[in-house]
């Protein structure tokens, strides 16, 4: 009898060791496919912050000379502060309409695949389309705010890519704009993993329409909200395409963000080695990011 | 067993004759897509296609060229035949050891007899030729002619007159230069090189891009403060400066040729859009060289001059396995103006005039007369040593970069004028440490 128990340990233990391997065995592909395309380029990109390369030339080794002239590039530091802001709006902007949308939907039965289709097409559209259509909505000469001012409605006729305090404001609205719908469909989904008592409860103890929101539906959803949020802040770092296709990072630097500053160090300046070092800080910026959730997380919060 | 012998004899001769005959080279050439490609295709590459059979070209127009040419360089599987991003771009290439130099072929088929001297000058790099010219252009005063004659305006000829106009225009509620940079932030080098040219003076200019002269100087200065003052103070190009920011390359033309636009100071390559745009509002547009902004004798090469500009370039890979096959593709652009010209009138004479040494005779009939005035009027000038220099042409990478994308800091009253002519000698200062800064013929 003991030699059957020991036996069967004995199956159970080869038994998980083999499923262990085969584990390994059919995660190599996606390792060695992260190897090629993340880490190789990631530890060249590092090598080339260290060089002085034009991307064609010989490169020269120069150190953390890059880094140091980062820390006295005016353009940098604005640059960041762009970033920030950028983040800090999408963080508040597009997540409040996408609860409220998501919470609002939930509530409905009849034309809410309407709703959700109409909220999700943007996020589908290529972003040169969006912008294209919002360059053109927004056009100071044949946008909206124009037809409004020729029918005497004032104050809306504002050149919102053209100004140095609305550019970056503006790019934001317009990529919000095809972004929110997406974290609408992300919310409604985890709104109907809460359970339905927990709401009938709430109403049979004179819950009102918000209090059911605030104390039932984000406390439900907390995982996910906390999850979008930190993606929201990790997709903010290289943040590019809507500020490349509507502003460029002007006027004069002020929607500038890191992803600009890097591509047109690059590709104007041909200077990739300190494009490198930019690149270097963001993804540093990113794993800080990840590193607060990690700490948070063995914290014991609920993220 | 004869027989065999025949049959043996009888492929050793025809099998190698078969293969030599399918032996066929194929030129690989990436383009920047122009708009221009189908007409690429039917008057150059057809034509060239048809008329060797060893040789083919395979045109491939590549969107995002400047960002797919260098990793495909690097990777060494690049085409033969590479279009480059003006002669800044050429000369980073040159530096990594990407381009064939072309010296060897300039010197058998006589190239620098078929260019425009400053256009062949224009593709040396130490000594050597690395690439040949797509198309060339100049700096001019666009004007709306319909609204000129119906106000009874004269065409400005000195920069009071013209600066008086502007004003003028202005105070009527019109723009006098409609023009804008949302679609291609550069374009602030189009200004920044006519009023460094037009004030400063293209000897003064000479001067600084061959390092006789500082760019902090004075004449320098007062060309970037004015056009600070006509951009930012007075809103002259666009109607304002957020204006200026938010219109883009059709809502310049549509302004000129609506009326609510007066003049525009821009390139040649405008003749491509302005007639269809000037079909739809039933106006006519001319144009006329820019006056000299500055009455200092020192500075004066003339009544005007005209801005040498080359837009775009040609390479080969020095990695390619067809030197010789590529040699012959470049000598068949550059040999048959008519060829040319005809390519070139595709484009309405905006893109694709290769800087050949044409003769007025050699435009083809029906060409429109401002085009053909242009032509003439460029030649003869600039043949009298009345020329200036675009940034995009004669200026290295970093510093052009700096002074198309620094001076709206400029503008926007966060850096001063002197500032940024600082920043912009270091800058300079740093391309000529690198060896990047590119030779120019010496003035006449």
């Amino acid at each position: 009898m003991a030699f059957k128990i020991d036996s069967r340990v004995g199956v159970t233990t080869a038994y998980r060791w083999r499923n262990i391997l085969s584990n390994y065995i059919f995660l190599a592909p996606v390792v060695a496919l992260n190897l090629i395309v993340i880490v190789i380029p990631s530890l060249t990109s590092i090598y080339i912050s260290m060089n002085k390369w034009s991307g064609l030339n010989q490169p020269e080794f120069v150190g953390l000379a890059n880094f140091e002239r980062l820390i006295n590039d005016p353009i940098y530091w604005k640059s960041l502060s762009h970033n920030v802001i950028w983040t800090i709006f999408f963080l508040t902007i597009p997540v409040f309409m996408g609860l409220m949308g998501a919470f609002l939907l939930s509530g409905i039965k009849r034309f809410q695949m309407v709703y959700r289709v109409a909220f999700f097409i943007p996020y589908v559209i290529a972003s040169v389309v969006n912008t294209e259509l919002w360059r053109t909505l927004l056009h100071p000469r044949h946008g909206i705010g124009a037809w409004l001012a020729k029918q005497g409605i004032e104050g809306f006729d504002i050149r919102v890519f053209g100004s140095k305090h609305t550019a970056l404001y503006g790019v934001a609205f317009v990529d919000s704009w095809h972004f929110w719908g997406f974290l609408v469909i992300v919310y409604l989904a985890a709104m109907y993993q809460v359970q339905p008592d927990l709401y009938e409860v709430a109403i049979l103890e004179g819950a009102s329409r918000f209090q059911r929101f605030r104390h039932v539906t984000v406390p439900g959803i907390r995982p996910t909200l906390v999850f979008t949020l930190l993606m929201i802040m990790i997709w903010s770092v290289p943040a590019f395409d809507y500020i490349y296709l509507l502003t460029d990072g002007g006027p004069a630097h002020a929607s500038e963000v890191l992803g600009t500053y890097l591509y047109n160090m690059s590709f104007f300046r041909f200077e990739v080695g300190y494009a490198a070092a930019i690149g270097v800080t963001m993804a540093l910026i990113t794993a800080c990011i990840v590193a607060i959730f990690v700490i948070l997380r063995r914290r014991g919060w609920e993220i | 067993m004869k027989r065999l012998s025949l049959v043996l004899l009888a492929l050793i001769v025809i099998v190698p004759a078969v293969g030599a005959q399918g032996d066929v080279v194929t030129v690989t050439w990436w383009m920047e897509p122009s708009g221009s490609d189908d007409h690429v295709q039917e008057l150059i590459i057809d034509v060239f296609n048809a008329s060797h059979d060893n040789i083919k070209i395979d045109y491939q127009p590549q969107e995002s060229i400047n960002d797919q040419l260098r990793p495909a360089l690097q990777a060494g599987v690049g085409p033969d035949i590479v279009w480059l991003a003006g002669n800044a771009a050429a000369s980073q290439y040159v530096a990594g050891g990407f381009l064939l130099p072309l010296t060897g072929y300039a010197d058998a088929y006589g190239w620098a007899d078929k260019l425009l001297p400053w256009a062949y000058g224009a593709g040396i790099v130490a000594g050597e030729l690395y690439s040949i010219p797509v198309t060339y252009e100049s700096m001019v005063l666009f004007y709306n002619k319909t609204v000129f004659e119906e106000n009874g305006w004269e065409v400005p000829t000195t920069a009071d007159e013209l600066w008086s106009l502007a004003q003028q225009t202005a105070d009527m509620g019109l723009v006098p230069f409609p023009y804008g940079n949302a679609t291609w932030q550069p374009s602030n080098e189009h200004l920044m090189g006519i009023y460094l040219n037009n004030y400063a003076g293209p000897d003064n200019v000479y001067a600084a891009l061959t390092g006789e002269k500082a760019w902090t100087d004075s004449e320098f200065a007062e060309a970037t403060d004015l056009l600070r003052e006509h951009i930012a103070d007075l809103g002259w190009f666009g109607g304002s400066l957020e204006d200026y920011y938010s219109l883009g390359g059709s809502d310049n033309t549509a302004m000129l040729a609506s009326g609510e636009g007066t003049m525009m100071m821009s390139g040649t390559w405008m003749f491509r859009g302005l007639g269809p745009a000037f079909e739809e509002t039933g106006m006519e547009w001319d144009w006329a060289p820019l006056p000299l902004f500055s009455e200092d004798a020192d500075m004066q090469v003339g009544p005007y001059s005209y801005d040498l500009a080359l837009g775009g370039n040609l390479g080969v890979n020095a990695a390619t396995e067809h030197p010789e096959e590529v040699g012959v593709v470049l000598d068949f652009l550059l040999s048959d103006k008519a060829r040319i010209l005809e390519l070139a009138s595709t484009t309405g004479f905006g893109e694709w005039v290769i800087p050949l040494r044409y003769e007025i005779e050699d435009f083809p009939p029906g060409t429109d007369e401002r085009v053909l005035r242009f032509h003439s009027d460029f030649a003869a000038t600039t043949g009298a040593g009345r020329y200036g220099y675009t940034a995009w042409t004669f200026w290295p990478a970093r510093a052009n970069q700096q002074l198309w994308e620094a001076i709206e800091l400029v503008w926007a009253g966060e850096m001063s004028v002197e500032e940024y002519l600082e920043n912009h000698a270091a800058e300079w200062a740093q391309d000529a440490a690198d060896g990047l800064v590119l030779s120019i013929l010496p003035r006449e």
